[in-house]
Parts: C-alpha cells; sequence; structure tokens
C-alpha cells in the first residue's frame, strides 16, 4: 500500500483517537448529565466514525469493507437512540437540566433543586 | 410540568427498524460458527437480545402475543432434545454416543451434519432461556 | 504491534493486557464497596467488556464474542430488570468486621498464590496441557472433521459431551427460574379462580 494512504489511515486513526479522549474528559468533567451526555455523543460519532475510516483505507475494497461500512451504520443509529432513551430516562426520573436563562421552555419540578435525582 | 413520556415514537421506529437486522445477524452467527466466530451460544443471546428489546419497548403483555408462554416453554425443552436426540441417532445407527461419523455414509459429512445439528439445538435452548429468564423477570409488578 | 524481546515476550501487547487487568481489578473493589445497587450493575457490565478486550487482544475470538454478547449484554439487561424487585440500596449489615477472618483469608489467598509460582509459563510449549490431547486436535481437525474453525470443532464434536452437560445447565437455570419465581402478574379476580381451580395457567 503506498505510503501516502498508510499515513493518511494512521492520521484519521490518531484523530479518533484524539476525539475519543476528549468525550472521555467531558465524561469526566461536564456538570450536567445532559452535557455529559453530548460528550457521549462525541465519541460515537467523530471517535468511531474516524477510526473506523482510518480501518476502510487500510482493507481497501473487500468483504471487510462492507462488513465496517455496516458497523457503522448500526452505530449511527443505536447510539442516537441510546441517548434519546437515557434522556427520556432522566427526565421521567425528575433529573433536569441545569440552564439559568434560556428561551426554551424547560420542564420545572418546584420540589427538586435541578441536577438532583430523586433517590 | 414534565413532557407527557408515554409516546415513545423515536424508540418504537427505530426498534422496528432494527430488531429485523438482530434476528438475521443472529441466524448469520449460527450458521457461520464453522467458519469463523460463533456458533450456538452467541447465536442464541443475539436472538434473545431482539426480544429483549422488543419487550424494553412495546411492553410483556404484547411480547407475550408474539410468543407465548407455551412456545418458550416448547423451545426450551426442544433444544436440548435436538442435541441428545443427535446423539441417540448415533447410538441407532451403531456408533458411540455423539459419534458424529456414523451418521452419513462419508465420515466428514456426517461430521458437518451432527455439528450443525447440535449447535442449532444449543442455540434454541440458549435462546429460549434468556427469553423465559428475562420475560419472568419484567412480569413482576413493582414492590 | 508486537516487540520480541530476549525470551520472546510480545511487549505492547502484555503491557495491554496488564492495564486492562488493573481496570478488572478497581471495577472489582468498587464493585464490592459502592452500595447503589444500580451504579453496581453498570459496574458488572464494564467487567465484563473489560474481559471480552482482553480476549481479543489473547486472540481468543469466540470467547470474547460469547463474553461481550452475555456479560455485557444480556446479563446486565437481567440484572437490571431484577432491580424492579429489590430495593436500589445495599443494606449495611452491622457487625461484620472480623480481625480472624481477615486473616484467615489473607493467610489463605498468600498460599495459593504461593502454590501457583511453581506453575508453568503462561503458554509455555511443555506445559503438560499442550502435549495431551491439543495437538492432536490442532493437528487432525482438518483431516477428520474438515471444517476451519477449530474451536466449533472442538467444542461441538471432540467435547460434544461436555456441551451437551452446559446446554442442560442452561436449561436447568431457565427451569430454575420458572419454578422459583414462576408465574408473572395476575389480577385479583384471576388469582381467586387459580385458588379454586378454575382456570388454566398462563404466564
Amino acid at each position: 500500500m503506498p505510503v501516502i494512504l498508510e499515513f493518511l489511515s494512521w492520521l484519521l486513526m490518531f484523530s479518533g483517537l484524539v476525539f475519543c479522549f476528549i468525550g472521555a474528559l467531558g465524561l469526566l468533567k461536564l456538570p450536567d448529565l445532559f452535557s455529559r451526555m453530548h460528550a457521549a455523543g462525541i465519541i460515537d460519532t467523530l471517535g468511531v466514525g474516524l477510526i473506523i475510516s482510518g480501518l476502510f483505507i487500510q482493507t481497501g475494497f473487500t468483504l471487510v469493507f462492507a462488513k465496517l461500512l455496516m458497523v457503522l451504520v448500526f452505530i449511527f443509529f443505536a447510539s442516537p437512540t441510546a441517548t434519546h432513551a437515557l434522556a427520556r430516562a432522566a427526565i421521567n426520573g425528575r433529573v433536569l437540566p441545569n440552564v439559568k436563562n434560556s428561551d426554551v421552555p424547560v420542564p420545572v419540578d418546584n420540589n427538586l433543586i435541578s441536577g438532583e435525582t430523586q433517590n | 410540568m414534565i413532557p407527557n413520556l408515554q409516546h415513545k415514537t423515536i424508540l418504537r421506529v427505530v426498534s422496528k427498524f432494527l430488531i429485523p437486522f438482530i434476528l438475521l445477524f443472529a441466524l448469520y452467527v449460527q450458521w457461520h460458527g464453522d467458519y469463523g466466530p460463533g456458533g450456538g451460544f452467541q447465536a442464541g443471546v443475539i436472538f434473545a437480545s431482539g426480544f429483549i428489546l422488543y419487550t424494553l419497548i412495546f411492553g410483556v403483555t404484547r411480547v407475550r402475543k408474539v410468543i407465548p408462554s407455551w412456545v418458550t416453554r416448547l423451545t426450551l425443552a426442544l433444544g436440548v432434545l435436538i442435541y441428545s436426540g443427535v446423539g441417540i441417532a448415533t447410538l441407532i445407527r451403531g456408533g458411540n454416543f455423539l459419534d458424529y461419523n456414523v451418521l452419513s455414509e462419508n465420515a466428514i459429512q456426517g461430521q458437518h451434519i451432527g455439528i450443525l445439528l447440535v449447535e442449532f439445538g444449543v442455540g434454541v435452548t440458549v435462546f429460549s432461556a434468556m427469553v423465559t429468564i428475562f420475560i419472568t423477570f419484567a412480569g413482576q409488578n413493582r414492590n | 504491534m508486537k516487540l520480541k524481546i530476549n525470551d520472546g515476550e510480545f511487549v505492547i501487547e502484555t503491557l495491554i493486557i496488564m492495564v486492562l487487568l488493573s481496570f478488572m481489578l478497581i471495577i472489582g473493589l468498587a464493585v464490592a464497596h459502592i452500595r447503589n445497587l444500580f451504579s453496581v450493575v453498570i459496574l458488572t457490565g464494564i467487567f465484563s467488556l473489560i474481559g471480552a478486550v482482553i480476549y481479543v487482544v489473547m486472540d481468543a475470538v469466540d470467547v470474547a464474542f460469547t463474553e461481550a454478547a452475555v456479560g455485557a449484554g444480556v446479563s446486565t439487561v437481567l440484572l437490571l430488570s431484577t432491580l424492579i424487585l429489590v430495593d436500589s440500596k445495599e443494606k449495611v449489615t452491622p457487625g461484620l468486621n472480623s480481625f480472624v477472618a481477615f486473616i484467615l483469608v489473607t493467610l489463605t489467598g498468600g498460599v495459593l498464590i504461593f502454590g501457583t509460582i511453581d506453575m508453568p509459563k503462561f503458554g509455555d510449549f511443555k506445559a503438560p496441557i499442550h502435549n495431551h490431547v491439543t495437538p492432536r486436535y490442532l493437528t487432525k481437525s482438518s483431516k477428520e472433521i474438515g471444517i476451519p474453525n477449530v474451536v466449533t470443532s472442538v467444542l461441538a464434536s471432540y467435547r460434544g459431551y461436555d456441551t451437551l452437560g452446559e446446554t442442560f445447565v442452561i436449561f436447568t437455570a431457565a427451569i430454575g427460574v420458572l419454578a422459583i419465581i414462576g408465574r408473572g402478574r395476575r389480577k385479583p379476580e384471576q388469582a381467586i379462580k387459580h385458588a379454586k381451580g378454575e382456570t388454566f395457567d398462563d404466564t
């Protein structure tokens, strides 16, 4: 495989690694549940997408390429759905987003401080 | 006021799209256990996870319309019966218990037939065990 | 990436396995220590997932597949559905700190670890496990059975009797759950009818 293609694939995988690290850092450091879900979303889209793109270049047009493509498609379907389900479960469990001044109406439960769970 | 969360629209649509692919992938893993990673155990678990996803989103009552309880009880025993049945068939045809060589004239073909049937039995039992356990737990009321 | 040093060890692979095993150790300690059962269930799922990654690094792909599907997938969901039936916080039982028990457990663990020093190195050619039936399985599998995947040929053909026993174990587990927890919820009218023997039972 030509050197330029190999270099490109390793560059893509390394940037995928960088985005996974940024997502993990955000997962630890961000203050609110909903903003942490954004960080996890970065790992699932940019991180996985760039790493699999790097692997595309490494295999060329074979059966493994098709399998990797299907893995990418199913991750793109499943991960936002999982985030959506998590957000639904959070609002159902009375964990509310931590917003100060916002035009969007936020569901307010007057008995709870925002950000705290019911248990 | 908390928004109305009874309409799980996005989850219903996406799961209706994904569940056929999950079941298809389980069948792929079942029959390709000879040529790559896979086999009965993994395939049974993946097939059951399709049904578990359906249960999580649509509820226990609806999934009991899809697979009634007599079906899971039947398949639970059927898988073990298939496996032991292969062993008894080899006994009847003259070999040892679970000696697949005697299942066909060609020994290698007998081995292939034996392995396919046996893995199918394992897959069926594992699938019904997982579905039974999950639906039994999920059908309980909260204390 | 495999770098061989003097006695043929693979450095990067060993390093990855050591880091992942230390993660598993930390998760194990956390599972024992944390009282919130929901967090414990999620940590158990992560434990199985890291175990699956270690199996992949060790080139055992079938086992990794099964561990990821069962441990990180269905087992987590089953444990979460069990949380419906119990409290979400573990009860603290007082008075269990016993110094004698701690000493006894430490001594037993120390003796066991001392016993493993005599075992052959991991993956050694001359270990007894690699010289008895394993060469026969590996060399004769393609001639006697003819399928490419040796794991399936050992599991389903050479050791088919053990797999029959495993299937019976899974069957018994499901029967056990049905026998203990049994039928699902029942409306009061149906419960009365069932007690009088007037209805066929359905879960």
